[in-house]
């Protein structure tokens, strides 16, 4: 028996620009994009910049329309934002005027559930982020990995079965990150919804996810995935001296060196034939 | 937790503000002493007709106050000043969240809006009469006009402004247009509804003296016209503070009120 996957994507393509329909008019930012995310999994989006991951996660969610191809939730419905879906954005979005009880009440009363609800609710995710005492704490009184965990609590306080993550810790400074890597981790151990994770950090990639999905970019399109065998809970042991995540880290970082040196703007950098005159022309002296 | 209590802002600057602003309404009242003493001092070789002591205005003004003068004349012209004012919020609020939240509504009307509020509104007057006569109506009119372009304006840019990154997070949770409206683009426009608000009363104050002065004398321009034409210096001066007391009761509690508007930015953590 074969279990339904939670997000279906299969050969989705976007055009952004004036011609939505061709290729002459606009820039083709994903091309036949096709993967599966299976319930309760954790899948983290990997690749250099401008292969579309982003785009993908705001197709996943049914914030922009797809061009090509179709997704599909529970084998059956299109994508439609909602309280089955959470999502994590970068810049944390916080309602500044809001405090942090209000904000992350905020979805609930969207939906329309009643006042001692959304408050018990809210209060339960505010402790499970370890913030409480917080809650009548504007945003802008706290640090950005507060912020961040005001915004995962608001995600998860809908009760949603998939969470939309988009570069959630990029904003962050490195110790705090692995902070909030951890502090993850441990309540998806909790929760077991199904994530997808998108990040610019292979290590957080590895850390976090049961498979990695490796993009490349113009048109954005998957390149390759691999499954993360390392066991569960990984903050237990020193995750990073693993020989398994070394050899993926390896390979993943091999990969995306390659994709990037196709590219001009970097050829010069990751060395190539022809490099010596533009490393002539950008030292000093 | 308890690093987490030392990345949060220290309570304490909360209470220093408040000392500070004990301080800075001593300063005032002291500028004031000083201010009025000047004005004493230059009165004394201008003389009565061209500048009297404030101390020759204080009984003036407590003559018209005890005789129910100054207080009819205040009476009326805070009646036309509040309904100029109320109908300039209410049409200047409406318009400026449409026109907001309606691209390509505000877009075309943007232009219109900037061209009249660029233009003088004196010159509207004699429309005005033509339309309205010299009554109360037309009074109320001047004073709309005068005060409703800085609310329109005002609302309209804090619509426009708001973070286009808030408005997506709330469609993912779901929201509809209607509550996107309610919950983020109203919010977020506030503060500079609020400030828009307190352009337009200074305004309306100007516009309300302005109609008295141009229809049918009434209220505190009627007071001013008739000491000032009757050069009975002493007296004019009461009307003019009045004035002045108006203009600042109500800027200073819009003050309030933005300071409570805008709780929530980083700036201005008092209360």
């Amino acid at each position: 028996m074969t279990t339904i996957p939670k997000i279906d994507v299969r050969a989705v393509g976007k055009w952004f620009g004036r011609g939505d329909q061709g290729q002459a008019a606009g820039i083709e930012v994903l091309r036949d994009v096709t993967f599966a995310v299976m319930p309760g999994e954790f899948v983290c989006l990997v690749g250099p910049s401008g292969c579309g991951k982003t785009t993908l996660l705001r197709m996943m969610s049914g914030l922009i329309p797809i061009d090509r191809g179709q997704i599909l939730i529970d084998g059956t419905r299109p994508p439609v934002p909602g309280p089955h879906a959470g999502f994590v954005f970068q810049s944390y979005r916080l309602l500044p005027w809001r405090t942090v009880l209000d904000n992350v009440r905020f979805p609930l009363e969207i939906q329309g559930k009643d006042a001692a609800e959304q408050r018990q609710r809210a209060a339960t995710y505010i402790r499970m982020v370890g913030l409480a005492g917080f809650e009548q704490r504007y945003p802008h009184e706290l640090s950005g990995g507060m912020q961040q965990r005001v915004g995962l609590a608001r995600a998860l306080a809908m009760g949603p079965e998939i969470l939309f993550m988009d570069e959630p810790f990029a904003a962050l400074d490195a110790q705090t990150r692995e902070f909030m890597q951890i502090a993850l981790s441990r309540i998806w151990e909790a929760n077991r919804v199904t994530v997808v994770f998108v990040t610019h950090s292979l290590d957080e990639a590895l850390f976090l996810a049961d498979r990695v999905i490796l993009m490349r970019p113009r048109p954005g399109a998957v390149e390759e995935v691999l499954a993360v065998p390392l066991p569960r809970p990984r903050w237990t042991y020193d995750f990073h001296a693993r020989s398994e995540f070394v050899a993926l880290r390896a390979h993943l970082w091999e990969r995306i060196r390659r994709m990037v040196a196709d590219q001009p703007e970097f050829a010069w950098l990751l060395g190539g034939p022809g490099d010596d005159e533009a490393h002539g022309q950008l030292r000093p002296v | 937790m308890g690093t987490d209590r030392a990345q949060v802002l220290p309570a304490p600057r909360v209470r220093a503000a408040g000392h500070r602003r004990l301080g800075v309404t001593a300063w005032r009242l002291i500028a004031l002493g000083m201010i009025l003493g000047a004005w004493h001092v230059a009165s004394i070789p201008a003389g009565a007709l061209l500048l009297p002591s404030p101390l020759a205005v204080a009984p003036q003004f407590v003559a018209l106050l005890r005789s129910g003068e100054l207080l009819a004349a205040t009476a009326s012209s805070l009646t036309v000043l509040f309904s100029g004012y109320s109908l300039a919020i209410l049409t200047g609020v409406s318009l400026g969240v449409l026109m907001g939240g309606i691209r390509p509504f505000g877009e075309t009307l943007e232009i219109f809006v900037h061209a009249m509020n660029s233009t003088p509104r004196v010159a509207f007057i004699p429309l005005i009469v033509l339309w309205f006569g010299l009554g109360i109506k037309a009074k109320v009119v001047i004073v709309w006009l005068t005060a409703v372009f800085p609310i329109l304006i005002n609302t309209y840019v804090g619509v426009q402004n708001t973070d286009w990154g808030l408005i997506e997070a709330a469609r993912s949770f779901g929201a509809r247009q209607s509550q996107v409206f309610r919950h983020i683009m109203l919010p977020s426009a506030l503060p500079y509804v609020v400030t828009g608000l307190r352009i337009g009363a200074a305004l309306a104050v100007i516009g309300t003296v302005v109609a008295e002065l141009y229809t049918a004398l009434t209220g505190l321009g009627h007071l001013l016209a008739l000491f000032g034409n009757t050069f009975q210096t002493a007296k004019y001066f009461v009307p003019v503070v009045t004035l002045l007391l108006i203009g600042t009761a109500i800027s200073e509690s819009l003050k309030a009120l933005e300071r409570r508007a805008a709780r929530w930015k980083s700036t201005t953590v008092e209360f």
